[in-house]
């Protein structure tokens, strides 16, 4: 749960940052998620195979010889962790600049529609990489999908702690990084540009170029995202990574718990999560139904945000206004110019 | 005898006019993407599938009542959901995410669905193909003639009510001016209802006629849904006759297109098929924003004639 919890959470602040401050609805995050694990997918155990000089000849079909590779690799990582984590780290740099490229192209069309349009487009746009792994077998094994090295595997039993508590640090990172940037000026300038257009660009706001920035940042924290959920799965395949579970529920989650407020969107994940795994949990309990217990969760979420939309719209925390200064100051500017 | 390829294409390209009109009309009349769409495209053939698992006949002759049950789940979407919402002055992203969520609980009503006819009359209702019992007609497919009339019908009477009855006049005018309208006389809660109900009901009768052509299961709209926004955005929603144009568009190049680049390039380039509208939509963003119904193709023939702008009259 403390993953998965992560791991949505960092997918959940970004689409906060494009719809909750910018106003951009990205129904297309499936792409930068799937963007970073596929990058995960194909990258780590090229280099690993480099890097520990593994066989070549398993290497002429890297597809074919996956699981053997991989055990291979896992064996040197358990030997030598730091290389382990030098390519962990190397692999979520390229997944974030992979993530970029993809906000970028996917938005270069799009960012001038109305936001409607926009968000229909980005949808359809999100199933072009799932469509591409698919069917070219060497990004990441086709529809069988591929293992990826496990660059935790020196950690023995305790890895889904070691695991658990990386995520967790990660997604805190977002959380600190992302508040900042909800306090900075161009936070202010993606809420100028979401509350009206037309008056944000009177002030001389390039509004195209600051949507495509939130679009840009907001790909690069997905594909952040989908590389640590692939890194932690150990496995790639282009079946895993939906519309409904990598852009629709996130998208559920962060209505639920407040647009435009960071620590709403913690919460509205926390209680998403907890009633997944609740769900899961008691799934023997129901075993007496006539049909899978999982769509009894996928009718409760939705007919739960149902509900928020209709009677709290704001989700379960409001958006604050940003302050620029101390209320303090604002108080005494205020009393100066009262008295002039 | 047609090529069996070119059969194919109309058909694909005829469904996908069918299932896009109802996303296109109400879009236009109401303002709103129904992502829910998906869901009564399914419960069309879902309706069909039960029919005739336990009454047996033609599957044809049960897509009146797939019209009828798909039409009424879209009016209360309509009723409970985005009118509350419109009353709430909720914005159209907002009520884009209460369709997506509107769809979530179809998509689980309609697994719950399939799961119990599966476990309670032993029916293969996941992954169902009526093929077997369509008929053939001049040695084609019945769905080949079903299709292509249906897209016919649909698009004369959607053409014909929303240009030359007052029910269309009502319905354009609540899109252009909701207020207005109001104080005209007009009662845009009924106009939009009757709007929503059309698009259920259209959307009832192309889900019912799918699984004779694709496989039926409880995603099948939503495995769709991501094409149909597509041919909904290159054709253009303005004008009701875009969707067939976006519709044959799409259906053309997919497949058409898909076979002449296997010529050059090789049969590696088939399964890439499902590409094909994402590009197509990205090139109508770039060059036909508001959909190829609304390109001034008088214009570009006289750039293409004259090799520069027309002269203008002075």
């Amino acid at each position: 749960m403390v993953a998965l919890f992560a791991i949505y959470l960092i997918i959940n602040l970004s689409l906060n940052l494009q719809l909750g401050y910018a106003g951009i609805p990205n129904f297309g995050l499936v792409l930068a998620v799937t963007g970073g694990a596929y990058t995960v997918g194909w990258l780590p155990i090229r280099l690993c195979m480099w890097i520990f000089n593994i066989d070549s000849q398993l290497g002429a079909d890297i597809v074919k010889n996956n699981a053997l590779i991989v055990s291979q690799i896992n064996s040197n990582i358990q030997a030598q962790p730091l290389i382990g984590l030098a390519v962990f780290a190397l692999t979520l740099i390229v997944a974030v600049a992979v993530g970029s490229v993809l906000g970028f192209i996917s938005a270069y069309p799009a960012i001038r529609l109305r936001t409607d349009y926009l968000a229909i487009t980005l949808l359809a746009l999100g199933e072009v990489l799932s469509i591409i792994g698919q069917n070219y077998d060497p990004l990441v094994g086709g529809v069988i999908g591929i293992l990826v090295p496990d660059v935790w595997s020196w950690s023995g039993d305790s890895r889904f702690t070691v695991v658990s508590l990386v995520l967790i640090l990660a997604a805190m990172g977002t959380l600190f990084i992302l508040e900042l940037i909800a306090r900075s000026p161009i936070s202010r300038t993606f809420r100028a540009i979401r509350d009206n257009e037309v008056a944000a660009s009177a002030m001389g706001k390039n509004v195209t170029k600051v949507r495509m920035e939130a679009l840009v940042i907001g790909s690069m924290i997905c594909s952040l995202a989908g590389a640590l959920y692939a890194f932690y799965v150990c496995y790639v395949g282009p079946a895993a990574y939906g519309r409904l579970e990598w852009t629709f529920l996130p998208w559920l989650m962060v209505i639920f718990g407040g647009l435009g407020n960071n620590f709403g969107v913690v919460l509205g994940t926390f209680i998403f999560i907890a009633l997944e795994k609740l769900i899961v949990f008691y799934k023997y309990a129901f075993a007496f139904l006539p049909f899978d217990v999982i769509w009894l969760e996928y009718l409760l979420l939705g007919s739960i945000i149902l509900v928020i939309l209709i009677f709290r719209p704001s989700g379960l925390m409001k958006e604050k206004p940003s302050q620029t200064m101390p209320e303090t100051k604002l108080e005494e500017i205020v009393r100066k110019s009262g008295k002039e | 005898m047609i090529d069996p390829t070119l059969i194919d294409t109309i058909t694909y390209s005829s469904l996908l006019g069918i299932m896009t009109f109802g996303l296109s009309f109400v879009r236009r009349t109401t303002g709103v993407w129904n992502i829910a769409h998906a869901g009564l495209i399914t419960i069309g053939a879902y309706v069909v599938f039960t029919c005739i698992s336990f009454f047996g006949e033609s599957p044809y002759i049960y897509l009146p009542l797939a019209f009828v049950l798909s039409a009424v789940v879209a009016v209360i979407e309509y009723m409970l959901i985005i009118e509350t919402l419109r009353k709430r002055k909720a914005s159209t992203t907002m009520m884009l995410i209460s369709t997506l969520a509107f769809d979530l609980v179809m998509l689980s009503i309609l697994n719950i669905y399939a799961d119990y006819l599966q476990n309670t009359f032993s029916l293969l209702s996941k992954n169902f193909l009526l093929k077997k019992l369509d008929f053939t007609l001049f040695d084609e497919p019945g769905i080949f003639w079903a299709s292509l009339l249906f897209l016919i019908i649909f698009l004369a009477a959607l053409y014909g009510v929303l240009n030359y009855t007052k029910i269309g006049t009502a319905l354009r005018a609540c899109v252009y001016n909701p207020t207005l309208a109001s104080i005209s006389g007009i009662n845009v809660m009924h106009t939009n209802l009757l709007s929503w109900f059309i698009s259920g009901g259209l959307a009832g009768v192309a889900g019912g006629l799918l699984p004779l052509w694709i496989q039926g299961k409880p995603v099948l709209g939503d495995s769709l849904i991501a094409v149909m926004f597509c041919v909904s955005i290159v054709g253009g929603v303005e004008e009701i006759y875009g969707t067939v144009l976006g519709g044959f568009l799409v259906g053309f190049t997919q497949i058409l297109g898909t076979s002449a680049l296997s010529i050059v390039l090789g049969p590696t380039v088939i399964p890439y098929k499902p590409l094909i509208p994402m590009v197509i939509l990205v090139l109508a963003l770039l060059f036909a924003p508001s959909g190829i119904a609304k390109v001034n193709w008088n214009k570009i023939l006289t750039v293409v004639k004259f090799g520069g702008e027309p002269k203008r009259k002075i």
